[in-house]
């Protein structure tokens, strides 16, 4: 789970459960008997036979399950590596190879010593018979896994989202310099220390939402709004923000605390870096189901970009996205040249407004 | 005591005025929206104390301090800025004065009380730990008259004489007071030696050339501004030159 918080290593979960562990193979041994036990019941022709019948079946079934377990718990780590959908393919390759190895020796053993009651066909049918109900076995416990592992997933996309959500809020940095610029108003302009006072109150209420929420594109342009009017107060000249959103439909849904920590972003890496400031855009487009939203800002040239804290930002907002939207969203980036640009593309999505 | 108020914004820079304002032991003598203009003011109204933002486009705080730190009689420095932990940890540890914004009047005095001058080595170990760039941007070039801040990446090559350094750089030559051996170290990134008073500019080289007598030559892009003979390379540094301008 440690593994998991880090966002650039999303491929560390586990997708495939720990089959070294004694509780594994306790439930497995189990579901074996079961099956030896389901077997049986559906072969066995009389009465008398039935427990040898079931401790035959019992004793060839275990050792496929057990010597796939111990397969497994030597290449888990190796398979986990893979990605998911490999794994699972590779695990139901070695799986079935196990299976063929075991009905193999069963037969030869039983040619070497003697008849046995669970081998009674053909080589190949034999073989064929065990294989087909092997897979089936293997794709069910494969449903299973693969369902648990993507429950097990969104829980952990759900809590990084969290996290996400609380690692989006203001930068300190934003903080006091506003407190810095009001307490110099308060003297020099008390009405716009006031109207300070009030955005910043504002944006410090949207900032305390509950961030994994999604909210109207209205309220989201307004607090990104916000923002820039404290920050034109601070930056004054050196602050432009064009605004081209009239595309938008307002009451479109988007994850809160999307636009303005970009906007923070535009002007904490881009604009405050520039002597002479400079102008961020923000353009929305409508593409069909699909909503675009594109902001960009100028970003000094042939400077060591220190992009720590910016990455943060960026991965934050994908993990929100993923969660929302999962393949139907995105986030690009493009940083080429003189100016750093970020599009959100999402699916549209009027929802019944409270408004 | 005369104070000088660098800061980008301005009502950060009022906001300072007006309690120095109030002070009566200390005098408010002007401000400078960025480093360069406070190097230059600095210079002109010599203040005793410079109260400098650390987060500043162009010249940020730490290089504004190194270019003050040169002149004569140089001001002693009390850092500003809102929040920037790297840098306040960095402050702590070698005792140098900050204030944080929001400005407490109690404070400011009591930095302003102990404002000391910052020496260079210092200003390079805090440059490092707040992960801010080391090498300056510009060097800092002074005549009786005028203060010129070069950039750094206007410059082809730096030739030691007896006494001095001159600069070669796209406007023109200028004489300035580092020494070689310190540039050698703070600008080893983006120059080479190629002789034991010569430093060139790696980007600005465009090829090595045999001269008639067997020596090599460095070829400039721009081959106006060094005199030939200076550019020979000497044969302790040729490896190295060689291996610079593979880009290894």
């Amino acid at each position: 789970m440690i593994a998991a918080n880090d966002p650039d290593n999303e491929s560390t979960q586990a997708y495939l459960p720990d089959f070294c562990a004694a509780s594994t193979l306790f439930i497995i041994v189990l579901v074996a008997e079961l099956i030896a036990i389901m077997l049986t019941l559906a072969s066995h022709d009389a009465e008398h036979q039935f427990l040898i019948e079931l401790s035959e079946t019992s004793f060839f079934v275990l050792w496929i399950a057990l010597l796939g377990t111990a397969l497994m718990c030597q290449l888990t780590s190796y398979l986990e590596a893979a990605g998911q959908t490999r794994a699972f393919v590779m695990s139901f390759v070695v799986l079935e190879l196990t299976c063929l190895v075991v009905a193999e020796s069963a037969w030869q053993l039983t040619r070497i010593f003697g008849q046995s009651l669970i081998i009674e066909d053909a080589h190949t049918k034999f073989l064929l018979r065990t294989m087909a109900i092997n897979s089936i076995v293997m794709a069910l416990a494969m449903r299973y896994l693969y369902i648990s592992s993507e429950w097990r997933r969104s829980i952990v996309l759900e809590a990084q989202a969290r996290i996400s959500a609380l690692q989006a809020l203001i930068r300190p940095h934003f903080l006091f310099n506003s407190m810095n610029t009001i307490a110099s108003l308060t003297r020099t302009d008390p009405r716009r220390a006031e109207e300070a006072i009030e955005d910043l109150s504002d944006l410090l209420r949207a900032n305390l939402g509950n961030a994994t929420n999604r909210s109207s594109l209205k309220q989201e342009l307004e607090t990104a709004a916000i923002y820039q009017r404290i920050e034109k107060l601070r930056l004054g000249d050196r602050l432009n923000v064009r605004w081209d959103v009239a595309a938008l439909p307002m009451r479109a849904r988007i994850p809160s605390l999307t636009i303005q920590p970009l906007l923070e972003n535009a002007i904490y890496h881009g604009i405050e870096l520039l002597p002479d400031g400079g102008e961020v855009t923000v353009t929305g487009t409508r593409d069909g189901d699909h909503l675009e939203i594109t902001i960009s800002n100028p970003v000094p040239i042939g400077e060591k970009r220190n992009t720590g804290g910016n990455k943060m930002a960026m991965s934050n907002i994908r993990q929100r996205f993923e969660l929302a939207y999962g393949s139907k969203g995105s986030v690009n980036i493009d940083d080429a040249g003189d100016r750093f640009t970020v599009s959100l593309r999402f699916p549209l999505d009027e929802g019944e407004d409270e408004e | 005591m005369k104070v000088l108020v660098v800061d980008d914004e301005q009502p950060a820079r009022a906001r300072l005025r007006q309690l120095l304002d109030d002070e009566e032991s200390y005098e408010y003598v002007g401000e400078a929206g960025n480093g360069k203009d406070a190097v230059l003011l600095s210079a002109e109204l010599r203040p005793d104390i410079v109260l400098l933002d650390i987060r500043m486009p162009g010249l940020d705080g730490i290089e504004t301090a190194h270019h003050l730190n040169m002149q004569d009689n140089p001001p002693a420095i009390v850092f500003t800025t809102a929040y920037d932990e790297y840098a306040i940890d960095a402050f702590d540890a070698r005792a140098i004065g900050y204030v944080l914004k929001p400005v407490r009047r109690a404070k400011l005095t009591a930095a302003l009380e102990q404002a000391s001058r910052l020496a260079p080595s210092t200003l390079i170990s805090v440059a490092s730990q707040a992960n801010m760039s080391v090498a300056r941007k510009h060097v800092c070039s002074r005549s009786q008259t005028e203060l010129k801040l070069i950039p750094v990446t206007e410059i082809s090559c730096f030739r030691a004489d007896q006494k001095y350094v001159t600069v070669y750089h796209d406007s023109g030559q200028d004489l300035i007071d580092d020494s070689l051996r310190a540039l050698v170290d703070e600008f080893s990134d983006d120059f080479v030696r190629i002789h034991r008073s010569a430093l060139v500019a790696v980007a600005r080289i465009d090829r090595i050339e045999k001269t008639d007598d067997g020596k090599s030559r460095v070829v400039l892009r721009d081959k106006s501004q060094v005199d030939d003979e200076e550019l020979i390379i000497s044969r302790r540094h040729l490896a190295e030159v060689r291996r610079r301008l593979k880009g290894v």
